[in-house]
């Protein structure tokens, strides 16, 4: 038995070490660099926190930009799954299926397509524009539809919906029916039950909606390049042209360790929120 | 009451528009003649899809495409079992901490990781290449598998080993003949979203690849520079592949969310 057991250990060692190795070390190694300074294109060793001081001043406005932003993406796409994961879970009886596959197909696929589509549909002379010029509500076309922080949020609301509805489905179809049929039955209006009894259950679904959906915008670069226009810049532009143009990895680097730890503060301030405001909202 | 059922319906069907729309869009302006990705579609036409298969380019992505999520696919189902099977054989609160840890690259945003891997293979001196990409898909495509697997393993009659044991036979026959048939479909449905996870990457293989081209990469460039309208048939070729294989993994693993 012990030597089944020591062999089912040595059968996951490969996979820690790939962990280990591609993972853990470069992210520790990054966190290392950014501490670091460059000189003449080559990286030189220090201890100096003038790269978060950088960070902090120079680049404080595109931080609070990004946080805001995609606080707002965030919030936008964790209602509009709930509200997705509610009608599949009380009201689309069997098409409820159907829903939640149409959600998950696009799950694993199509990231650039899915900005690209938004950058053809949202255009100047783009589909939505045509559409609503053919009907006559509008004599000129919108043109602040594309390369606008508006296009961002519209893209990533799209790209991250599927994935916050997996958690917030997984947490609804733990709500038992007995305690909503009960709250029901009492003469509980829905709104009521919604606050006392659903919620309360959906606490962890509904936060690791939020937080994957505000981690991965608040981190993203391509849409803001492809569909921001020239005012929408991210973070993520910034670090990723730390990089790339200016092969300045310290400051891209600790860029990116500043918004990292805000976005995991404000994600903690969101589950004491939830908590908080649900309380609050207790008869 | 008949009212608020219908704004659920209308509700529904608009988020399913939503979220469908666009990549029919996509679909459909592969396939017509009109160039500028604007209504009307124009005649039906295969130009742009002639126009993609005679570009050097295309040829050069897709190959490459293919070796990395292949490689990708059977790594990760290799150690991905490993570990499913390692992480089992602990406590639970043991096991609970290192699918944690493990499903850890899939929570961080994809720019940092690419950028923490670009310079440390940089630093190392490591040249990139697809070498470099595939350990780097690896790490967020691996825990897919484990966390399928793990979940597999778990749920399932742990008194079918006993029996098994008990008439006889060998850990290795128990594996074969027991544990392998349960779980062959969740491994196979796992293994297929990785590889469409890995297919479909776009930041981290920009990063780690150094000089050569994946089918996103080609995407990228050709957003980039020129508004090419064989990009509706590349994004409408990329997109069957990675829903192909969703769609076939989900059927598999039987999962529902």
């Amino acid at each position: 038995m012990s030597r089944q057991r020591t062999l089912s250990l040595v059968g996951a060692a490969p996979s820690y070490l790939v962990w280990l190795a591609f993972f853990l070390a470069p992210m520790a190694y990054l966190f290392v660099v950014s501490f670091w300074r460059v000189r003449q294109y080559r990286l030189i060793s220090d201890a100096s926190f003038d790269n978060y001081i950088l960070a902090a001043g120079e680049y404080r406005h595109a931080i609070i930009f990004t946080i805001a932003l995609a606080g707002l993406v965030g919030i936008i796409t964790t209602v509009f799954a709930f509200a997705l994961a509610y009608l599949i879970r009380f009201h689309a009886g069997r098409y409820g299926d159907l829903l939640l596959f149409a959600a998950m197909i696009t799950l694993f696929g199509g990231y650039l397509v899915k900005i690209y589509a938004w950058k053809v549909l949202l255009g100047s002379d783009g589909v939505i524009n045509q559409a609503l010029l053919s009907t006559g509500l509008i004599a000129q076309p919108i043109s602040w539809l594309l390369y606008s922080p508006i296009a961002v949020v519209i893209t990533l609301v799209h790209f991250l919906l599927p994935y916050a509805l997996l958690p917030i489905n997984a947490a609804l179809r733990g709500v038992g029916d007995a305690a909503v049929e009960a709250a029901r039955d009492l003469g509980a209006r829905p709104i009521r039950i919604l606050i006392d009894v659903i919620l309360p259950q959906c606490e962890r679904g509904v936060l690791t909606a939020f937080a994957l959906s505000f981690f991965v915008s608040a981190g993203d670069y391509v849409t803001p390049q492809l569909v921001g226009g020239p005012e929408t810049f991210m973070v993520g532009n910034f670090i990723q042209s730390q990089f790339v143009n200016r092969m300045n990895s310290p400051v891209g680097a600790a860029l990116a360790f500043v918004t990292l730890g805000i976005t995991i503060v404000v994600v903690f301030l969101a589950s004491f929120a939830y908590r908080r405001v649900l309380k609050a909202c207790a008869p | 009451m008949s009212l608020r059922a219908s704004c659920w319906t209308a509700f529904g069907i608009l988020s399913v528009a939503f979220l469908i729309a666009p990549l029919v869009l996509v679909v459909a302006f592969s396939f017509g003649e009109n160039p500028h990705a604007t209504l009307p579609f124009g005649t039906p036409s295969l130009q742009w899809y002639v126009k993609l298969f005679n570009s050097r380019d295309f040829w050069d992505a897709l190959t490459n495409s293919a070796i990395l999520t292949a490689c990708v696919g059977l790594l990760s189902a290799l150690l991905g079992m490993g570990a499913a099977f390692g992480l089992s054989s602990l406590s639970q609160r043991l096991s609970d901490m290192g699918v944690q840890l493990i499903s850890l690259p899939v929570v961080l945003p994809p720019l940092v990781l690419a950028l923490a891997l670009a310079t440390a293979f940089s630093s190392a001196r490591i040249p990139l290449g697809l070498g470099t990409v595939i350990p780097s898909h690896l790490v967020f495509t691996q825990p897919f598998v484990i966390l399928v697997i793990y979940a597999r393993l778990t749920a399932f009659d742990r008194s079918l080993f006993d029996s098994a044991r008990d008439l006889g036979a060998s850990s290795f026959q128990i594996f074969r003949t027991v544990t392998l048939p349960l779980i062959a479909p969740s491994l196979i449905g796992a293994t297929l979203l990785a590889m469409a996870i890995s297919l479909d990457d776009f930041v981290i293989t920009f990063f780690t690849i150094g000089g050569g081209m994946t089918l996103p990469t080609l995407i990228w460039g050709m957003l980039r520079t020129s508004l090419d309208p064989s990009i509706n048939a590349l994004g409408t070729l990329v997109l069957i592949l990675t829903l192909g294989l969703s769609v076939v993994a989900l059927k598999l693993t039987s999962y529902k969310g």
